[in-house]
């Protein structure tokens, strides 16, 4: 192949985003008994507005055989991004395929937290997943058949069993939470409600 | 400057250890020199620049000098360097990385004390103080120095290896409705979100409930 | 956020200091110190140095390591998204311009200024800690 124009610009050029992280992804180029590598660039409102619309390349995305790339360390402001790929094989490199439109981390899909309750004498514990940096939780739980007396809590920090609350022995606690990322200013939905019977004695 | 030709090699890694903003220059010996090494130091004020010297690091044998008096003032940013003499010749002056006392330094666990009842523990965090010239000089807590300083504690029940994680931001906690005759070990560590810094976990300090009343 | 724009300062900052051999001046902190800012005019002097490092000093700061300038970038629209908030302040009036934040703030101008445009701007980027232990201090 010679020159640019005989390498087609890849397609199919999106974004997949979940829970604050980005990957950007496209279709193969396809050339009979080839190799063919990709190289990704991305350009935030800066590069755009006050940068003369310069491009940054990601370098663990030069000359990838894959057509996926993790972009997140770099979409890592709430601002409007443009991304692009092109093809290269030998020498000989593709016009760039760029994402339609803007994609800001604003936009990623939240999922609930992954939780676990446990009841341990009179103490109500939460396991809860790690979701990544950015996130914090919002537990609320109550006193089965008090719904009306929700608890609030604001875990900042996924240790192992975080400590809840203390309840009356004998009760039943349900909790639910939602993953929380300050940097959007947005929630995922509730995770299911779980709950559980303190144990031990009722007196308290 | 009066300087002999300096043909000796430089001391190597010049570099802060800091902790509770005590700040220690440190550094090692220029390769290959044996014993008879002297050094002297100095330090700068970042933005201002006028290299000081420290009189009681001058013609000194050992490879750390203490700077914490003259790097006190966080809101300052400092450099320091070190020059070292041997047999008539001395090296260059080796300078440290810009030095930032608040950013830069590490954080001691919280003094942790717990007491109990028969079914309670209660814990008291006391968060380190900044380094401070005397005894008499008035303290200063790194709670006022980080105002964003939390602590994280955890709490172990021995008797079912169970452990649990509490974070408060003041420093007292009270964890009521325990087992009697349990061993409940402790430890505290402190968090700051930013600039981030967490210090390690202070270590474990057990206590027994007492028996059931 | 603020958490963001410390983390990506911290991993460039020994390489961006390393750039700046001029100990004895300084763009934010002498010869007058930040930290002497009244309370009042905080958020107009927050704003300005926004503007200032959005408008003049990023684009100066591109450098031959991929590594560094990707974490400029994050900087740069990190502060974008951050001065866009702040500006809601400005535009509701809860941001006064008193008399002292206009000095200061022609002082830091004066301070840039004085110095060649790349040299001022690599200075200025390593400064950023400086701004950031200000504007957390009196948070």
């Amino acid at each position: 192949l010679g020159g640019d124009a005989l390498l087609p610009a890849p397609q199919s050029i999106s974004i997949l985003s979940t829970n604050m992280k980005h990957f950007l992804t496209w279709s193969p180029v396809i050339v009979q008994g080839a190799t063919v590598r990709y190289s990704v660039e991305f350009q935030g409102e800066y590069e755009r507005e006050y940068a003369n619309g310069s491009w940054i390349p990601i370098s663990e995305c030069a000359l990838t055989t894959a057509t996926v790339c993790n972009v997140t360390d770099d979409i890592s402001a709430t601002v409007a991004y443009k991304l692009r790929v092109r093809a290269e094989l030998g020498a000989t490199r593709s016009q760039w395929g760029t994402t339609k439109g803007f994609f800001n981390r604003a936009m990623t899909s939240l999922t609930p937290p992954l939780l676990r309750v446990v009841a341990d004498g009179h103490h109500l514990l939460l396991e809860l997943a790690d979701m990544g940096p950015s996130f914090q939780f919002r537990v609320l739980y109550w006193r089965k058949g008090q719904e009306s007396r929700v608890q609030q809590k604001v875990v900042k920090e996924v240790s192992s069993m975080v400590h809840l609350d203390t309840v009356e022995a004998g009760a039943e606690y349900c909790v639910k939470a939602q993953a929380h990322v300050e940097a959007i200013d947005r929630s995922s939905s509730f995770s299911p409600t779980q709950c559980v019977r303190a144990q031990g004695d009722t007196s308290l | 400057s009066g300087e002999l030709y300096c043909s000796l090699p430089n001391p190597r890694n010049v570099h802060f250890e800091s902790v509770n903003m005590k700040n220690v220059l440190h550094w090692s010996a220029p390769e290959g020199t044996g014993d008879g090494v002297l050094y002297k130091v100095k330090y700068a004020v970042y933005g201002v620049g006028k290299w000081i010297r420290k009189p009681e690091c001058r013609n000194i044998n050992r490879t750390w000098c203490d700077l914490s008096s003259e790097t006190s003032d966080y809101e300052e940013q400092y450099y320091a360097s070190v020059k070292a003499f041997l047999n008539g010749t001395c090296s260059d002056w080796m300078e440290t990385t810009r030095f930032n006392p608040l950013t830069d330094t590490k954080i001691d666990p919280p003094v942790v004390s717990v007491s109990s009842t028969d079914r309670s523990i209660s814990i008291i965090l006391t968060a380190p103080e900044k380094w401070k010239r005397s005894p008499e000089e008035e303290s200063i807590s790194l709670l006022q120095v980080y105002p964003g300083l939390q602590y994280n504690v955890s709490v172990l029940n021995k008797k079912t290896k169970k452990r649990w994680f509490f974070s408060i931001s003041n420093n007292t906690l009270v964890v009521p409705w325990l087992e009697p005759s349990t061993a409940y070990c402790v430890s505290a560590q402190i968090h700051v979100t930013t600039p981030f810094l967490d210090s390690g976990f202070s270590k474990e300090l057990c206590i027994t409930t007492l028996k059931d009343k | 956020s603020v958490t963001e724009i410390r983390a990506g300062f911290r991993a460039i900052k020994a390489n961006i200091q390393s750039r700046d051999p001029v100990r004895s001046l300084s763009i934010l902190s002498h010869p007058q110190s930040l930290h002497k800012v009244k309370s009042s005019d905080r958020c107009c002097i927050t704003h300005q140095l926004f503007t200032f490092y959005v408008d003049k000093v990023f684009k100066h700061c591109r450098t031959e390591d991929s590594f560094v300038n990707r974490k400029i970038s994050s900087i740069a629209n990190s502060f974008l998204s951050a001065r866009r908030r702040l500006g809601q302040c400005h535009e509701q009036n809860n941001c006064p311009c008193g008399e002292e934040s206009t000095e200061k703030f022609k002082q830091i101008l004066a301070n840039y200024e004085g110095l060649n445009v790349t040299s001022a701007a690599m200075k200025s980027l390593g400064e950023l800690d400086i701004l950031l232990d200000w504007m957390e201090k009196s948070r």
